[in-house]
Formats: structure tokens, C-alpha cells, sequence
């Protein structure tokens, strides 16, 4: 999987504004700008997902994330007071910093222990890779070249594997969407409403 | 594919660290849809990965679906926004009974 040309440049571009807005979410004073900030994450994490090439997952994450999971925090922020925090004087983080470096660094070391042997694994898979990516911009190129425009059958593929394979589990999602709904509603109703109720 | 592993990766650090160190819990919540985002990408990224390489397994005797990823992606998208809503419920019933959203005044259960 080599990136190259634009697509490359669109990756690095993409990588770098993610990262300096994901920091942003954690250390922004201001709840509703952490928010803000999450929301440009989340738009840069949907065009990676296109750059590789899942444009159904793309849009699930605008559509739902985006619209719907970040409408919700907005309303919560908005409802929850959190003025005091937009003053200086207030601190903002607990005084666990010196476990989030040591945990970071650990999962740092973790991580390039995990990845150091499955480097040289993935370059003649790379090559391999190249091969296929070339096959397939010649594909894209013959496509283009007979019917104007290549259209991804990824949206197709994925709802084959979904039904096919994973129905089960689609279905208990839904049931634990539909619990959590009536559990939200639960949890936040007002004193009121519960008394009307019982 | 490192390239994506090492965003994924960093990602991941700075939800975990937002986690470990703000006070606000909303921010914590923030920071864990971070994390699961930080997640989706790797998913994707292997899921593309095996689309481009669909013998890279079969070496070691398996055989992946390569859209797995993208499903389970979709999964965990589904969670994340059950979670969400059952959390922000809880936040919200939190200030209503303890005026509060930071995580260090919230110290009923602490012994």
C-alpha cells in the first residue's frame, strides 16, 4: 500500500492537520472549541478513509458521527455549565500527567516492539502492492478511457459482507441502539417528568 | 501502511492522554471517540491493505475477508454513538444532582 504522487501529499497534509487538531481537542480550554476541533478530526479521518478507498465508511462517519454524535455533544455542552473553566485561573487537567507521559511512551515502546519484526514483511508485500496499484490505474485508466467515469463498487461490497456475513451482529445493533435510546432518555428526563410518571 | 499505523498510533496517544489528563468529563468523552477513531483508521488501513495483498495471509494458513475491517468499522461506529448518547445521558443526570462536570469533585464511591 505505497502512496505516491498526490495522494501522498494528500496523506501527509491530511495526517498533519489531523494530529495538531486531535492535540487541539485535548488541550483546548474552551469545551464548545474542543468540540469544534473534534469535528475537523473527524472530517480528516473521513477523507483518509477515502484516500483508502472506503468511501461507504467515509460517509457513515460524516453522517454519523459528524451530524449526529457531535450535534449531541454541542447540546450537552450547551446545557452543562462549564464557564468556569473559560477563566485562567481555573486548572484544567488533574494532576495525572506524569502517568499520561509514562503510559504514552510505554504504548510507544509498545508499538514499535509490535511493528520491528513485521517491517520486513510488509516491503516485498509493498511491491506486490505497487503491482496491484499499477494493475489497477490501468484498470481505472481502461474504465475511464470506455464509460467517462470509474465508479467504486466499494458501497456494494461492503453491504455484501454486512448481510452475508455479519447479519447477526447487525441485528443485535440495532437492538442495543434501540436501549440505548430508551436508557438515554432515561437517564436525562427531568425531576418533573419522573414524578408525573410514577 | 506504516504511514497510516504511525497516524492510527499517535492518534491513539494523544486520546489516551486527553483521557489521563483533562478534568471536564465531556472532554474525556471527546477523547475516547478519539481513541475509537484512532482505531477505525487502523481497521481501514489493514482492510485496504488486504484488498491490495489478498495473499499476504495465506502463508500463514489464513484467510481474512479483506471488507472485514470496513464492517467492523461500521460496527464500531454503531457503539460509539450508543455509547455516546448513554454517556451524555449520565453527564447530563450528573450536573442535574451533583452541579459538577469535573471528574475530581466526583468522589461518592472513593474510599
Amino acid at each position: 500500500m505505497q502512496l505516491h504522487g498526490w495522494e501522498a501529499v494528500l496523506f501527509y497534509v491530511l495526517a498533519f492537520s489531523t494530529l495538531i487538531m486531535g492535540v487541539l481537542v485535548v488541550s483546548a480550554r474552551i469545551a464548545v472549541h474542543s468540540a469544534l476541533f473534534l469535528i475537523g478530526t473527524l472530517v480528516n479521518i473521513a477523507l483518509l478513509f477515502i484516500l483508502l478507498r472506503s468511501e461507504f465508511v467515509a460517509g457513515v462517519q460524516i453522517l454519523v458521527y459528524v451530524g449526529g454524535v457531535m450535534v449531541l455533544f454541542l447540546f450537552v455542552i450547551m446545557l452543562v455549565q462549564t464557564r468556569a473553566e473559560e477563566e485562567a485561573k481555573i486548572k484544567l487537567y488533574t494532576g495525572q500527567m506524569w502517568s499520561a507521559v509514562v503510559i504514552a511512551l510505554l504504548l510507544a515502546g509498545g508499538f514499535f516492539f509490535a511493528m520491528h519484526p513485521a517491517q520486513p514483511a510488509f516491503r516485498p508485500s509493498i511491491e506486490a502492492a505497487q503491482e496491484t496499484q499499477s494493475k489497477q490505474d490501468e484498470a481505472t485508466e481502461r474504465t475511464q478511457a470506455g464509460a467517462g467515469q470509474a465508479i467504486s463498487t466499494d458501497t456494494q461490497d461492503v453491504g455484501q459482507a454486512l448481510y452475508k456475513e455479519a447479519a447477526l451482529p447487525f441485528e443485535i445493533a440495532s437492538v442495543l441502539l434501540l436501549v440505548a435510546m430508551v436508557g438515554a432518555v432515561l437517564l436525562a428526563r427531568g425531576t418533573k417528568q419522573e414524578s408525573e410518571h410514577n | 501502511m506504516v504511514n497510516f499505523l504511525m497516524l492510527s498510533f499517535l492518534l491513539f496517544v494523544v486520546g489516551i492522554a486527553g483521557v489521563l489528563s483533562r478534568r471536564n468529563i465531556i472532554i474525556i468523552f471527546m477523547s475516547i471517540e478519539l481513541i475509537l477513531n484512532a482505531v477505525n483508521l487502523n481497521l481501514i488501513a489493514f482492510s485496504r491493505y488486504f484488498q491490495l495483498n489478498p495473499d499476504a495471509l495465506k502463508k500463514m494458513g489464513l484467510d481474512p475477508n479483506p471488507l472485514s475491517g470496513q464492517v467492523f468499522t461500521i460496527f464500531i461506529i454503531v457503539v460509539a454513538a450508543a455509547e455516546a448518547a448513554v454517556g451524555l445521558g449520565i453527564v447530563i443526570s450528573l450536573f442535574r444532582n451533583r452541579e459538577t462536570v469535573e471528574v475530581d469533585e466526583i468522589d461518592l464511591l472513593k474510599w
